[in-house]
């Protein structure tokens, strides 16, 4: 009963409403059309407008791919340095040794002139003479694995740290673990990453 | 010798060896299977120490006359005749001892052997201690001489001291002490926790200083014969590389690299103090142990290599033989062993045992290559460092092995001039330093406290000889070869104090 009211009245005021809505404007005068220098103006302008969009887009997208490449560059230098590390007096490649070794050799091979010093360590267990050997070791061994692919030998070379240049200091295992690994320094090429 | 020769086939083997009788020694059984303890127990080494049924002989010294630093030149004596473990200083004296000639009674109511007396006199506008060494049992005067001392302020008046104490350990028993000599090594300075550096410390612990002002790595210094120039590694150039450095001038040479690539460790000098054998290690090129003539500047020749490490040579004091560290027997059981100088078949020096396991380093030879100390030991090496510092007795016919150090970790040992006692770097639970051992009596004195060292080296016994001038500009360049006491006594730059 009160819902059926209550509808009427809403019809009631919507029409109201469309009633008291006001004249539309007359329509503007015809133009007259623009003058030929207007034209040429017009034309230079929007040439002009078009030429500078061409630019801005063809820049935009230079710093894209600079940008691009840049980055590409700089995740094939962070996979090159990334460090690998060994187990206790060992100098044999683990299994996530290997796996980043690997991804190593995907970018060495895209970039031919780029060269690795690879730097042993070891963990301050042992003494220092073993440890430099024992360093070299893990050079060496990082050197065989890559070149077991095909890489050139020539692109490597090698300097055993021993204990003398531990990233973690105090002797405990973790401390050990982290300090037995190689270290890469990219000596040539780096420009030829991410092109 | 005759008998080690014939053992030397059985290379495997490790020698028969009696348990030599060693007074106070511990108790050695055969229960070597519990590799994992502290003290773990190496077939065929023999604990502790051995004395030689030695009686010390009580010393006293009464105080010096005639002026100057006696006191301080009595008192440095008295610390180095201690330090020598051949005598016992007596050092509070009997009231009314006097100043002139000795009443042998006295002396002998209060139970000492030697007495030292000295006197403070001039030659030629030189101070010279004039010295007497009187036998209170045999009531006679046993030796006397008189000895040039420069100022205390003079950097030769400590080492012109230790040559008196020297002389006073060889009057009562024959060979000279080691007093007048120092201790090379290697450690981190502080605050910069990327560099080691080289310093030098005086036989007694005094005169601490550093050598090398690189901000690199410096390691493995290695002492000429005629103690004027030390060999050592360093990473300045960015390859690890051998220099030799001249003490007295602080100029530098280099050893040839073998191949550009080639890295160098572990020098050692030949008797002659102009070869140098080394470690080189080179991916794909030549590895293994050099050696080079450093004074012609030639003969570069490869030793030893294969595809085993061959590593840290040492020449033995008469040239004829190299003792260096060999992981033929196994990856991570490095052995001690012994060849021919010239290259040949190696000798196991190390005790190892087939299935015993096993880590032996940092070999040295004593002054008279009749023994052969090293570092290592048989406990887990995964749990920690614990290597103890042993002596392998060449001359006799057991074949002897001592193990000398029975706590904490011990590497690097040197033998001192004497052929007596041996410098190591030891840690404790009370922390790291420089450490003596007596090799006869087990006594062990810390000569650089609070100090993590590596690669310790001590001098062959170093002289003073020109007593001159307090700027040490006389004689300086002559004769600088033969006389290692030069190079040492000039204030070089080179030679500067730790900044206070």
């Amino acid at each position: 009963m009160s819902n059926s009211r209550l509808t009427l009245a809403a019809l009631a005021i919507v029409f109201v409403a469309a009633a008291c809505r006001p004249d539309p404007p007359p329509p503007d005068p015809a133009p007259t059309g623009p003058t030929a220098e207007e034209l040429e103006r017009m034309r230079q302008d929007s040439i002009r407008a078009a030429e500078e969009a061409a630019r801005r887009e063809r820049e935009r997208l230079e710093r894209e791919a600079a940008a691009a490449r840049e980055r590409a560059a700089a995740a094939a230098r962070r996979t090159l340095m990334e460090t690998v590390y060994f187990d206790y007096d060992e100098a044999t490649i683990r299994s996530d040794t290997e796996e980043k070794l690997r991804a190593k050799l995907a970018i060495l091979r895209n970039a031919p002139s780029v060269q690795l010093r690879m730097e042993g360590h070891a963990d301050e267990r042992g003494t220092s003479e073993y440890n430099t050997a024992l360093g070299n070791d893990r050079a060496e061994s990082v050197i065989r694995f890559l070149t077991g692919f095909g890489l050139d030998m020539g692109r490597f070379s090698s300097v055993s740290y021993g204990e003398e240049r531990p990233v973690a200091q105090g002797s405990t295992e973790s401390a050990w673990a982290q300090n037995r690994r190689v270290e890469f320094v990219i000596t040539a090429g780096g420009d030829d990453l991410g092109r | 010798m005759m008998t080690r020769a014939a053992q030397a086939p059985a290379r495997l083997a490790v020698p028969a060896v009696s348990l030599a009788v060693t007074l106070g020694s511990l108790a050695v059984t055969a229960t070597a299977g519990a590799a994992q303890e502290e003290e773990a127990v190496i077939p065929g080494v023999s604990l502790g120490f051995v004395y030689e049924g030695e009686r010390i002989p009580p010393i006293a010294i009464r105080p010096f006359t005639g002026g100057g630093p006696v006191s301080e030149i009595a008192s440095i004596i008295a610390t180095d005749l201690d330090y020598s473990d051949r005598f016992l200083v007596r050092d509070s004296l009997p009231a009314g001892v006097g100043s002139e000639g000795v009443q042998y009674s006295l002396w002998d109511q209060y139970g000492i052997d030697w007495l030292l007396t000295g006197r403070m006199d001039s030659e030629a506008g030189m101070a010279v201690l004039e010295v007497e060494l009187h036998d209170i049992v045999f009531t006679s005067l046993r030796a006397s001489a008189r000895f040039p001392i420069p100022s205390p302020g003079h950097e030769g008046f400590r080492l012109a001291v230790h040559r008196i104490s020297d002389a006073v350990v060889e009057w009562v028993h024959g060979d000279p002490g080691m007093a007048a000599s120092r201790i090379v090594f290697a450690m981190r300075p502080f605050g910069n926790p990327r560099s080691k550096e080289l310093y030098v410390v005086d036989s007694d612990g005094e005169g601490l200083r550093r050598l090398t002002w690189d901000d690199d790595l410096a390691v493995s210094p290695a002492w000429s014969p005629d103690g004027a120039r030390i060999a050592y590694t360093s990473y300045k150039s960015g390859l690890p590389t051998i220099y030799e450095l001249n003490l007295a001038d602080g100029s530098e040479q280099t050893v040839e690299r073998s191949s550009p690539g080639g890295q160098q460790f572990s020098p050692s000098y030949h008797p002659d103090g102009d070869v140098i054998a080394f470690l080189t290690l080179e991916q794909g090129g030549t590895k293994g142990i050099f050696t080079y003539n450093i004074r012609d500047g030639c003969c570069l020749t490869h030793l030893i290599g294969g595809h085993h490490q061959n590593i840290q040579p040492v020449y033995s004091h008469d040239g004829s033989k190299l003792a260096f560290l060999s992981n033929r027997l196994g990856p991570q059981t490095p052995q001690i062993y012994m060849m021919p100088a010239e290259g040949g078949d190696p000798e196991l020096l190390s005790p190892y045992r087939y299935g015993q396991g096993g880590y032996f380093a940092d070999p040295d030879w004593s002054p008279t290559d009749d023994k052969v100390a090293f570092a290592g030991g048989i406990v887990d090496r995964r749990v920690y460092n614990q290597y103890h510092i042993y002596v392998r007795d060449l001359d006799r016919p057991d074949n002897r092995i001592v193990q000398l150090t029975h706590e904490g970790n011990n590497e690097d040992p040197s033998w001192a001039p004497d052929g007596r006692h041996l410098v190591f770097a030891g840690a404790r639970s009370f922390g790291y330093g420089v450490f003596v051992v007596d090799t006869a009596t087990g006594r062990t004195r810390l000569v650089v406290a609070g100090v993590r060292a590596q690669d310790t080296d001590w001098s062959p016994r170093l002289s003073w000889l020109d007593g001159g001038a307090e700027t040490g500009e006389t004689g300086s360049g002559s004769a600088r070869r033969d006389t290692p006491q030069d190079a040492m006594q000039q204030p070089r730059k080179h030679l500067q104090n730790p900044k206070k």
